[in-house]
């Protein structure tokens, strides 16, 4: 491999490590169907699989919260009447973590929108009377929201947080 | 379905003598036809209710009912339904400040009802250590035979050993019943005609209590063969003014599961069911019983009856007794748990006319009672004077396969016995459940049965002579 082609595969690493994550997100919660980015050269288009008008966002976003890492809470496995349901494809990449029994609600630090985690990573816990249960990532994944604040009641088997399934991307 | 897990402070409640609040708003912890009957009790006394469900429940007719509900865990009863931890913490999630633990589950768990007690909850059922006192049969047995009422001859306590057993059943006399002191619903007992049978039977006993309960204390009793399975429904409130409310006949059953239950019993007099039911009252007063309650007693074919346990929770067959009584004894036991006092007296309780309860399960009795489970394809629910139909089903409704079988039971009233039997005949020929095999058919070819017809009915009968033939005695007639 020519040095040319290593120093490529570098950036696209690079990239896909710190650019990735962040774009991926905000297209979740934008309910964009496309991201186009540009910077050294380098061009970074992101796409929902189904992208066009009718693509929508996993949940909705409040767009009240300054660089808010969380979304608003979207009551509870079922989704509220005002938000239309995600178009298969974009569900198709979307993957829950559910709550492990029934309690309170603790986010973990690592639970920030954008960050990227590995199957079985703490992201909460779920605190059944006094007892913290925790709220893993089912598959590898980019943090896409919480759906829940801490503090806040949820039930077993509750989506808790919204992961983007990462494909397609060079690693 | 609509899910605001705010509890409001303008809502009623439920205030003790001191005028505390005691219950706003109830956790539901059970599932089936009883978190039905439950709903419907807080809902007539003006109290917001939370359905608690496993996975397996999750399209239940009490969630479906329900303003509130909470899944607590997967369809394993033992990390949902018998989960003190998460039924607890589902309370406390969705604002409960009482528990209603139905029957069977954590009903009748001392150690679940002291920690919802820690908790700042209340246990809708008698306190912790009423529970303790009557948890073993062994010790309600000498407990009510110290406050005057009879029983079946049996072992001195507890059996120590093997040959402490020999030498019990020998002075008590074959054939024996070995039950475990842990037990309920006549599961893991057997019975011993001699001292060979005995040895084995104990070796059994032993390790499926300890399997079941774990705890593989045993005692003996004396078998009485022919005898009726007659209870009498009590209520106590935590004053000491306690009152009954009749008994009730439970003989139809098999294997020790009862399937019919009537009041009044046809086996006893009107004086001896009076004289029954007062010593019953009189005693479970005296041991310092709480809440609702119902005492077991087996009666012989002389008349003689015999206290065999006493049943902390509401039973199965409660709306036999609130079908003559008139009487919610749901609302009675919630009033009871928040401290509230009777608020009425025995002579207030005037029981009128005849009920029969058919248990109606998903079970083929050509197939050894086998449960079933499917999905209800069609529901045809009876009516008309005297009927009552308690049940969770639904058209549509898929049966699961991991909890008991029971689909509804069908409540018949009339004047006297024969009106009963009657309007039965009737309501059990509308009701139609199709997409699963139930055990109809055998409650129908009961009601052409001449013992039954005659009274005659006792706890052996079905055993003795089978479903099958029960079932085909009626196809000849």
């Amino acid at each position: 491999m020519s040095d040319q082609r290593r120093g490529d595969h570098s950036r696209i690493e690079q990239l896909a490590e710190t650019l990735l994550p962040e774009l991926s997100a905000r297209l979740a919660a934008s309910g964009l169907g496309e991201i186009e980015v540009r910077e050294d050269g380098w061009k970074i288009r992101i796409r929902r699989p189904a992208a066009g008008p009718a693509a929508t966002p996993a949940r909705t976003t409040t767009g009240t919260r300054k660089g808010a890492d969380r979304v608003e809470r979207a009551g509870h496995d079922h989704a509220p009447d005002d938000v239309p349901a995600p178009a298969p494809a974009a569900e198709a990449h979307r993957i829950g973590a559910r709550s492990p029994a029934v309690g309170i609600f603790q986010a973990g630090p690592e639970l920030r929108s954008g960050a990227r985690v590995r199957q079985g990573d703490r992201l909460a816990s779920v605190d059944v009377l006094g007892v913290p249960q925790e709220v893993t990532a089912p598959e590898d994944g980019i943090v896409v929201s919480s759906l829940v604040e801490s503090g806040e009641g949820v039930e077993y088997g509750q989506e808790l947080v919204i992961l983007e399934r990462v494909t397609g991307l060079a690693r | 379905m609509a899910r605001s897990w705010s509890s409001s402070n303008a809502s009623p409640a439920l205030h003790d003598e001191g005028m505390r609040r005691v219950i706003s708003k109830i956790l539901i912890a059970n599932r089936g036809e009883i978190a039905v009957r439950i709903l419907r009790a807080c809902r007539s006394l003006a109290l917001p209710a939370v359905v608690a469900y496993s996975e397996a429940d999750r399209d239940s007719l009490a969630v479906r009912l329900a303003d509130e509900a909470v899944c607590i865990g997967p369809a394993d009863a033992r990390r949902s339904y018998l989960s003190a931890p998460a039924v607890i913490s589902a309370a406390i999630v969705t604002g409960c400040d009482a528990i209603h633990p139905g029957y069977g589950f954590l009903s009748e768990d001392q150690g679940f009802a002291e920690v919802v007690r820690a908790h700042g909850l209340t246990f809708i059922g008698p306190s912790p250590e009423v529970l303790e006192r009557f948890a073993s049969k062994e010790a309600s047995r000498r407990l009510l035979a110290s406050v005057g009422l009879p029983t079946i001859p049996g072992s001195d306590g507890l059996l120590r050993d093997d040959e402490h057993a020999l030498q019990e059943a020998e002075r008590i006399g074959y054939p024996v019943l070995v039950k475990p002191s842990a037990g309920g619903g006549g599961k893991g007992m057997r019975m011993a005609r001699s001292p060979r049978e005995l040895e084995s039977a104990l070796t059994i006993c032993r390790s499926e209590a300890r399997a079941a309960f774990g705890d593989d204390s045993l005692y003996l009793e004396k078998w009485l063969d022919q005898n009726r399975h007659v209870e009498v429904q009590v209520a106590v409130d935590r004053y000491g003014h306690g009152v009954h409310f009749g008994e009730r006949d439970c003989s139809v059953q098999r294997r020790h599961q009862k399937v019919i239950e009537e009041a009044p019993t046809p086996a006893l007099t009107p004086a001896a069911r009076a004289d029954l039911c007062e010593r019953a009252s009189r005693a479970v007063v005296a041991a310092g019983y709480e809440n609702v309650g119902t005492l077991e007693f087996l009666v012989d074919a002389e008349g003689n009856f015999y206290f065999i346990e006493i049943n902390c929770r509401i039973q199965v067959e409660h709306p036999v007794t609130e079908a003559i009584t008139g009487i919610d004894l749901l609302t009675t036991q919630i009033r009871i748990a928040a401290g509230e006092p009777l608020g009425f007296s025995q002579a207030d309780v005037v029981p009128a006319g005849h009920a029969i309860e058919f248990r109606i399960n998903a079970e083929d009795a050509d197939d050894d009672f086998r449960p079933q489970a499917g999905r209800v394809e069609r529901l045809q629910v009876p009516g008309g004077p005297g009927i009552r139909w308690d049940s969770h089903l639904f058209a549509g409704y898929e049966v699961p396969p991991y909890y008991d079988s029971l689909l509804g039971k069908l409540i018949v009233w009339g004047a006297d016995r024969g009106e009963s039997i009657a309007r039965a005949r009737v309501a059990l020929d509308e009701l139609v459940i199709e997409g699963l095999v139930t055990n109809i058919p055998i409650h129908r070819a009961l009601l052409t049965n001449a013992a039954f017809l005659e009274g005659r009915m006792t706890t052996n009968l079905l055993d003795r002579i089978g479903g099958s033939a029960v079932l085909a005695a009626a196809r000849r007639q």
